[in-house]
């Protein structure tokens, strides 16, 4: 076993007894990234951590991300290397500036390995839209499953234990439904808890700054570094931050915690419901209430058609920028109505642009108060009834996907509840911007599949501090397809 | 037939800040092309608006001094549309609640009728880049792009081209005053769009609108509302429908043009802008932007007339320049004699300036120093010639005036120990003088007068030689 198999405490351990140095560390990274066959990665910043490794002086003790080796969705802003958002219209795009969490970490010490693939401008979540072509599931060594998207390429890296640590972000379910099917700890905190500054808008209202680890604890010390006010981010909070990695010990002995009904009857796969039971089982006999309640059915079954509505329509505002005028790919042509026509046309695949489609037409003047702000007042009855909810307990307790990681080209029902409910319901998280984690529940056919815990707004904590009880019964620490075959 | 137009007016307002609306690049008109861009100006991904709070501030002015009620929370919304010089693919404006809503002006017209103009709302927004268009290219400047502007949009209210034209002027002097904007429409820094269509008299029906565009003066306004009036009347009364389009003023040709015809009006597709979080403004906040306005035009003509009795004339000259004004308040602190200063600052100074074409804040003479030369006319020490000559002087000279006038002997005399016995002593000199005085010839002690100034060399006070000879051949 290699250092780099262990999670961001334990390296971070290793590295200040100088069992291992940080060259080390990044020389095992890049030779498996370089021999990954998981068409995971976008740009290789090989050239810049070399440089990096140079100023970093010695182990930081209280520092636990010193050192360590990471990656970064390819939809964050990072000075100096190509960033496309897995889009040919930002072939050749090298930003000017860093995202904030991107400054957070490197002011950290922890090395950038490389940008991760993704879905095309993080639209999508199955990860096989990027313009490198799919991203496939480490624990597939055939490559017929997918990891999911949009945030591919950072749970492929993680899961394949090239780095223990990832950036991605999640508009629907994109951290956390790919950490399902990768065996990983995803997380995205309350929204505004992580400054979004530099993470590249598809719905700004829903987009949250997320990450892969492998074990809770190392998804607390990433909300430590990454969470706090940024000015650069308006919408980012003032509330003070906490000492997550010491609240995760608290214990949770006056949880109280809710399964849905609605969407735990729509899940049809006998071993996700099966594991579920147990683990609701076993929290139970830890004396944990686990309450089994009703929500509006017609409201899970709307979660889906109001993401589509308001994420598509505030995509095609978001991405209006790339036009081929200031950055990214141009294709010429006389006015500039065709520099822009024929950049748009040759830049976005055609699943983007039917996106666009949809997006355009539910804001048009004539289609906005049936579509767009039926979608919105969609979103607040369905965050209000979530809300009532959580009156009453504090976490919702749910399996995170309807099974394992699907097939490529599997087809679904997409009006079945299991596609509109099971695979959708983790889009609650983001309608109400609430901290939400996806955790390792239980494995069939050799695939991993997750279970998710969501709170309220800015309890963090509690969530961290449910997830890793959850992770102890469980049982499931530190996954990866190395230590797997171990 | 008689026709009546129907006019609103939309007008963009440059606020001037130190910094963008939304990004923290400086604004500086005399810096080369895209010097001052911020990655957000660029709309490069990732980027983040930041509400500019002086131009917040400054909008809160601007709505108080409309007459409109404010919003106490801020929103904005994207206005969505693709041009070469709006770089995000939306503008960022306030669609759904402008900042200011519904105020009023009130305009005195030629005739003394007083016209009140309804505002329907006043928001705050960004402006786009600017386009520089060759032959064969256009290059984009984006030092612009970002500037917060301010849109005031009036109900269509208006009915003639001078009503308009004094609408702009007064939207223009509060602007400048209150030092929100410069208010350059030659620049730009002050846009005025014109909405007109015409109905018969008494008709509630509206016509078809027509839009003008790029007008580049106060003057144009007027004279393009006047020529699309009657361009309109003449289609109408040959029975031509009016086509829905928008035309710009040619000032060679002294016509409205055509620049394209609107077909469908656009959709922009507004909604609510998720990066910037509604802002609370407390009653606070307003207020103390309120507070913090310098004192507007109308507010100056209120202290001038009013106080300091100033002609309504010459108080609105004083104020047809801002700068002028602030020069003639300086000034205001250190003499009483305020209808003398006013007489000053719009005669001898402005005639000095136009002379030499500079401004007001170019002149080598300080208000207080200006203000001490009249004090000195006021008390008698200087003539209103001596004045003039010592006005002169001060051009060149750091000195007290006083002490100018001292150096070049135009001092008045106004010593009655001095005069007293030159006075006495001409009486005595022109005994024939004095006889005619007594026989009723009022003209003799002119002559006495005369003579006494003569011996002083012209330097004495005049109506205190006058008011001594008078006592002294009494005594007589």
């Amino acid at each position: 076993m290699h250092i780099l198999d262990l999670t961001i405490s334990e390296i971070h351990r290793a590295l200040v007894n100088k069992e291992i140095t940080p060259r080390e560390l990044v020389d095992e990274a890049f030779r498996r990234l370089e021999s990954d066959a998981n068409n995971l990665f976008e740009t290789s910043m090989k050239e810049q951590t070399y440089k990096r490794l140079a100023t970093l002086g010695e182990p930081e003790k209280d520092n636990v991300f010193w050192g360590i080796p990471f990656m970064i969705k390819d939809n964050f802003s990072t000075k100096g290397v190509l960033t496309t958002a897995s889009s040919d219209i930002l072939n050749g795009y090298i930003p000017v500036f860093d995202a904030t969490v991107v400054k957070k970490l490197y002011q950290a010490k922890a090395l950038p390995i490389a940008k991760a693939t993704m879905d095309e401008l993080a639209m999508g979540g199955s990860g096989v839209t990027g313009h490198k072509g799919p991203t496939f599931n480490p624990y597939d060594i055939k490559h017929e499953h997918i990891i999911g998207g949009s945030s591919s390429g950072s749970a492929a890296a993680v899961a394949a234990g090239i780095v223990p640590f990832a950036l991605g972000s999640d508009t629907g379910d994109s951290v956390r439904k790919p950490a399902s099917h990768g065996g990983l700890v995803g997380f995205k905190a309350t929204w505004g808890r992580i400054s979004r500054y530099g993470l590249f808008p598809f719905v700004p209202s829903l987009d949250h700054v997320g990450y892969f680890t492998r074990s809770v604890e190392d998804a607390a010390h990433a909300l430590n570094l990454l969470s706090g006010y940024d000015k650069m981010d308006t919408t980012s909070s003032i509330k003070p931050v906490e000492n997550y990695v010491k609240k995760i010990h608290d214990g949770i002995e006056n949880a109280r915690i809710a399964v849905l009904n609605q969407v735990y009857s729509s899940i049809t796969d006998a071993a996700v419901r099966h594991a579920f039971d147990h683990l609701v089982e076993n929290v139970k006999a830890k004396g944990i209430i686990v309450d089994f309640v009703d929500i509006d059915e017609a409201l899970m079954r709307a979660i889906y058609p109001t993401y589509i509505v308001l994420s598509c329509a505030e995509a095609t505002s978001n991405n209006a920028n790339l036009d081929g005028i200031r950055f990214g790919q141009r294709k010429d042509g006389e006015t500039y109505q065709d520099i822009m026509t024929n950049s748009r046309t040759a830049g976005f695949s055609p699943l983007i642009k039917r996106r666009f489609l949809i997006g355009s037409f539910a804001l048009m003047r004539e289609n906005q108060f049936e579509l767009y702000q039926r979608a919105q007042k969609a979103r607040r009855l369905i965050v209000d009834a979530v809300n009532k909810i959580f009156d009453n307990y504090d976490a919702i307790l749910l399996p995170a996907a309807p099974s394992v990681a699907p097939k490529f080209n599997a087809d679904s029902d997409a009006l079945s509840d299991e596609y509109l409910i099971a695979d959708n319901h983790l889009a609650i998280g983001n309608f109400g911007g609430f901290p939400s984690l996806t955790l390792p529940l239980g494995f069939k056919d050799n695939l991993p599949f997750g279970v998710n815990v969501t709170g309220r707004p800015y309890a963090d904590a509690d969530v961290l501090a449910i997830a890793y009880q959850l992770e102890n019964i469980i049982g499931y620490r530190n996954l990866s397809t190395r230590r797997m075959k171990q | 037939m008689n026709f009546q137009a129907v006019i609103g007016l939309e007008i963009h307002v440059e606020i001037k800040t130190k910094t963008k609306m939304f990004s923290t690049a400086p604004i500086n008109f005399s810096m080369p092309p895209n010097t001052l861009v911020a990655p957000l100006d660029l709309a490069f991904p990732g980027t983040l608006p930041r509400v500019n709070k002086s131009a917040v501030e400054k909008a809160i002015q601007l709505s108080d001094a409309l007459h409109m009620d404010i919003d106490h929370e801020l929103h904005f919304d994207r206005k969505n549309y693709f041009y070469s010089d709006l770089p995000k693919g939306y503008q960022i404006t306030q669609n759904y609640r402008p900042i200011g809503r519904e105020g009023y002006l009130d305009l005195v017209l030629a005739d003394g009728r007083i016209k009140r103009v309804h505002i329907e709302r006043l928001h705050l927004e960004e402006d786009t880049a600017m386009q520089h268009h060759y032959a064969n290219k256009t290059l984009l400047d984006f030092n612009r792009a970002g500037i917060p502007l301010v849109e005031i949009v009036t109900h269509p209210d208006l009915s003639t081209g001078e009503e308009a034209m004094k609408y702009v002027e007064k939207i223009r002097e509060i602007v400048t005053y209150a030092d929100v904007s410069d208010g350059k429409m030659e620049e730009g820094s002050l846009r005025c769009d014109v909405n007109i269509s015409l109905r018969p008299f008494g008709s509630e029906k509206l016509g078809t609108k027509v839009e003008i565009k790029n007008l580049n003066s106060i003057a144009n306004v007027q004279k393009a509302i006047e020529y699309e009036t009657i361009r309109q009347q003449k289609m109408l009364l040959k029975g031509e429908a009016i086509i829905q389009e928008t035309r710009r003023f040619d000032e060679t040709k002294k016509a409205t043009v055509r620049m394209r015809v609107k077909t469908d009006a656009v959709d922009y597709k507004y909604f609510p802008e998720a990066n910037i979080p509604p802002i609370k403004l407390s009653e606070q906040f307003v207020n103390n932007a309120i507070a913090k306005r310098p004192e507007l035009a109308e507010q100056k003509r209120e202290r001038y007339t009013k106080k300091y009795n100033l002609r309504d004339y010459d108080a609105d000259i004083l104020l047809i320049n801002r700068q002028n004004a602030a020069y003639f308040d300086d000034a205001a602190q250190y003499t009483q004699a305020y209808q003398t200063l006013a007489n000053w600052v719009n005669g001898e100074v402005s005639a000095y300036l136009n002379k030499r074409q500079i401004e007001i804040s170019q002149l080598t003479i300080a208000a207080h120093q200006l203000a001490e030369l009249i004090n000195l006319i006021e008390v008698g020490k200087l003539s209103n010639k001596q004045g003039r000559q010592v006005f002169e002087l001060m051009l060149d000279s750091d000195e007290h005036p006083e002490a100018i006038a001292k150096k070049h002997n135009l001092l008045q005399l106004s010593d009655p120990n001095i005069i007293l016995p030159i006075v006495i002593a001409t009486l005595s000199e022109n005994p024939q003088s004095v006889e005619d005085y007594k026989a009723g010839k009022d003209r003799a002690l002119g002559f006495i007068v005369g003579q006494v100034m003569k011996k002083m060399r012209g330097q004495a006070n005049p109506s205190l030689v006058n008011q001594i000879v008078t006592e002294e051949i009494n005594k007589l």
